[in-house]
């Protein structure tokens, strides 16, 4: 299995007025191809700081990213835009649909942003929501869906363009229980059948548990956990 | 599409464009954008609106008092500086195309003196018939011509004699002697309500007798106002050394400089009114992409590059803009259209050469006001569209 995600030596340190405080402090992990790690840790312990780093939202201090062999820090804004746009999935903690579009168009957006033939990334759209169930709501607006449909909804946009990555940042952690399950459920699923390596940022230690390997953030560097 | 699925098949619409119509209707949704967003396109709107009533009062204005103007003034007047030769020059001139006519004349100041009045007058003499600035003559031939004002006022009626004296004194052994010569009224002609001396037409040999011989002057006649324009320069290339060839536009210059600058004057500002709306336009897109953070964040997430955003933005912003002149300039020019066709601002007539304000529509006027207005409203929407391009995707997802 060849390693899809790895971070090396990775330090983010922001300022607060004179303060310099130091989220991440040199964190190395390797994710291998297909796979799936959560990262889990306390509150304020930097985990989404290193999803964004890793989906090449910001950039670190010191260290690098290399996802599927590029170096992130050789590409510049636009080709680091257009990089998460082909290989970047990302799902987040508040769905994060835009309200203006219909399911199924917010599920269209990473393919009309690639400048994609608008009927096929229709069609492709079209045919993730029916695999999540939501053949029925695809001309629903994000107001018009409970929760649990939009993180479907949003889980689908992340796959919409068949990215090799996969990051996601608490996507149960808005939810009920009940519908917290039946998404996690789903990323399983759509993670197994698609084999998108996956990174997953988690509060909850069943959810972190079920996933492939479990790595603990803490003191700004991240250790192993046996899952 | 899977079966069971519905959706509308999408349209082939580039990314910016999409992004931007959906934030319009969205616009539309929110009751505090939706305000901004009305206020932008609706000053927009008006401002427009205003430009095109405005412009086309004045045109209305200064068209009906440039006829009335022009109606009394020779389209070209010739002077040749010797009273040698004047039949062939005369023949020169109505040899060029374009000319109909010319009338040799003689002008000068002098007054009227009858039914026990007087009044200073302008005395035109002319040659064979009464030149054309002299509109709507009642009769035509030899003998005094007088505005149909002045006759009414005086009581007069053709066959009337009355005198016409020269300011130009005979000098006789016993001192000067005012030249005075009696003439018969013959006929009247229609008096413009702008004209502040009185004018009286009068034979060119009685005329020549009462003022001197003086330089030979032709009014000339074209076929329209601006072949008038094209003929007196090739007037000038026929006529002896120290001729003078002046057209309405000479003859009229310092009128029609007041009337260019008073046009300008007005169009600055009323355009205040497009320029505040159009800041206001900055405004409105700041608003919305400060309550669109979070998508703007997403977008990014997804691999939007700031230079699609600002293009979607760009084109929301030209999209109100687009609004706002669409609707002024229909409303500016329906305005105008209804104004002058029911004659809605009536002017005390006694008063005014008008007895309503009139309004006409130059295309000219139109296109630059649209341009102009798209154009500043333009270079807003990008001030305004600038500022997605400085959104942190970072920033913008955080909650």
């Amino acid at each position: 299995m060849g390693v899809e995600i790895e971070a090396r030596g990775l330090v983010r340190t922001f300022r607060d007025g004179e303060r310099r405080i130091e989220v991440l402090r040199g964190v190395d992990l390797a994710v291998g191809q297909g796979e799936m790690a959560a990262v889990v840790g306390p509150s304020g312990s930097g985990k989404s700081t290193l999803l964004h780093l890793l989906g090449a939202l910001d950039r670190p201090n010191e260290g690098e990213v290399v996802i599927g062999g590029q170096k992130l820090g050789e590409l510049d804004p636009s080709a680091l835009a257009a990089f998460r746009n082909q290989n970047l999935g990302f799902v987040f903690q508040f769905h994060e649909l835009l309200d203006d579009f219909t399911a199924i168009e917010n599920v269209m957006l990473p393919g009309r942003i690639a400048g994609k033939s608008p009927l096929e990334v229709w069609e492709r759209a079209g045919a993730l929501l029916e695999e999540v169930g939501l053949a029925e709501r695809v001309d629903h607006f994000p107001s018009e869906l409970s929760g649990g449909e939009r993180q479907r909804v949003a889980l689908c946009r992340a796959l919409a363009l068949e990215p090799p990555v996969l990051l996601a940042d608490e996507p149960t952690g808005n939810l009920d229980p009940k519908s917290g399950e039946q998404v996690f459920e789903l990323l399983l699923d759509l993670q197994r059948r698609h084999r998108m390596t996956t990174v997953l940022v988690t509060h909850n230690p069943e959810i972190a548990r079920r996933c492939g390997r479990i790595l603990l953030l803490e003191s700004g560097l991240v250790k192993p956990l046996e899952s | 599409m899977p079966a069971g699925a519905r959706g509308n098949r999408p349209l082939r619409r580039p990314f910016p464009l999409l992004l931007a119509l959906r934030y319009l209707r969205s616009a539309r949704r929110d009751a505090f954008t939706s305000f901004l967003s009305a206020v932008a396109a609706g000053g927009i709107a008006l401002g427009v609106a205003a430009l095109v009533l405005a412009l086309a009062a004045l045109s209305g204005f200064q068209s009906a008092l440039r006829g009335e103007i022009l109606a009394r003034t020779p389209q070209l007047t010739v002077e040749i500086p010797s009273a040698k030769d004047v039949a062939r020059f005369k023949a020169r001139i109505e040899s060029q195309p374009g000319v109909v006519s010319s009338e040799r004349v003689r002008q000068g100041r002098g007054w009227l003196i009858g039914r026990g009045r007087a009044q200073p007058v302008e005395i035109v003499g002319f040659e064979n018939r009464l030149p054309p600035s002299f509109p709507s003559a009642s009769a035509q031939g030899q003998g005094l011509y007088l505005s149909d004002t002045l006759a009414r006022a005086w009581g007069l009626e053709r066959g009337d004699w009355l005198s016409l004296a020269s300011s130009r004194p005979t000098l006789t052994p016993l001192g000067p002697e005012p030249r005075v010569r009696r003439l018969r009224l013959v006929g009247t002609f229609h008096a413009g309500r702008t004209e502040q001396l009185e004018r009286v037409a009068i034979p060119l040999p009685a005329a020549l007798d009462l003022l001197g011989a003086g330089t030979v002057r032709f009014e000339v006649e074209t076929k329209s106002l601006e072949r008038a324009l094209r003929v007196a320069p090739a007037l000038a290339t026929i006529l002896p050394p120290g001729s003078r060839v002046r057209t309405w536009k000479d003859l009229n210059a310092p009128l029609f400089f007041a009337l260019h600058l008073e046009k300008g004057v007005m169009f600055v500002g009323v355009f205040l009114i497009v320029l505040v709306a159009a800041i206001a336009l900055v405004s409105d897109l700041s608003l919305i992409i400060a309550k669109k953070r979070s998508e703007i964040g997403i977008l990014g997430a997804m691999g939007a590059t700031p230079e699609t955003l600002r293009q979607g933005f760009v084109l929301l912003g030209a999209m109100l803009a687009a609004l706002g002149v669409g609707l002024g300039a229909g409303l500016g020019i329906a305005a105008s259209w209804l104004l002058e066709r029911e004659r809605l601002i009536r002017l005390p007539g006694r008063v005014y050469f008008l007895d309503y304000v009139p309004f006409r529509l130059e295309g000219g006027d139109l296109v630059l006001v649209i341009s102009l207005t798209l154009m500043l409203a333009l270079g807003c929407t990008l001030i305004g569209a600038a500022r997605v391009t400085r959104l942190d995707p970072i920033e913008a997802l955080r909650r």
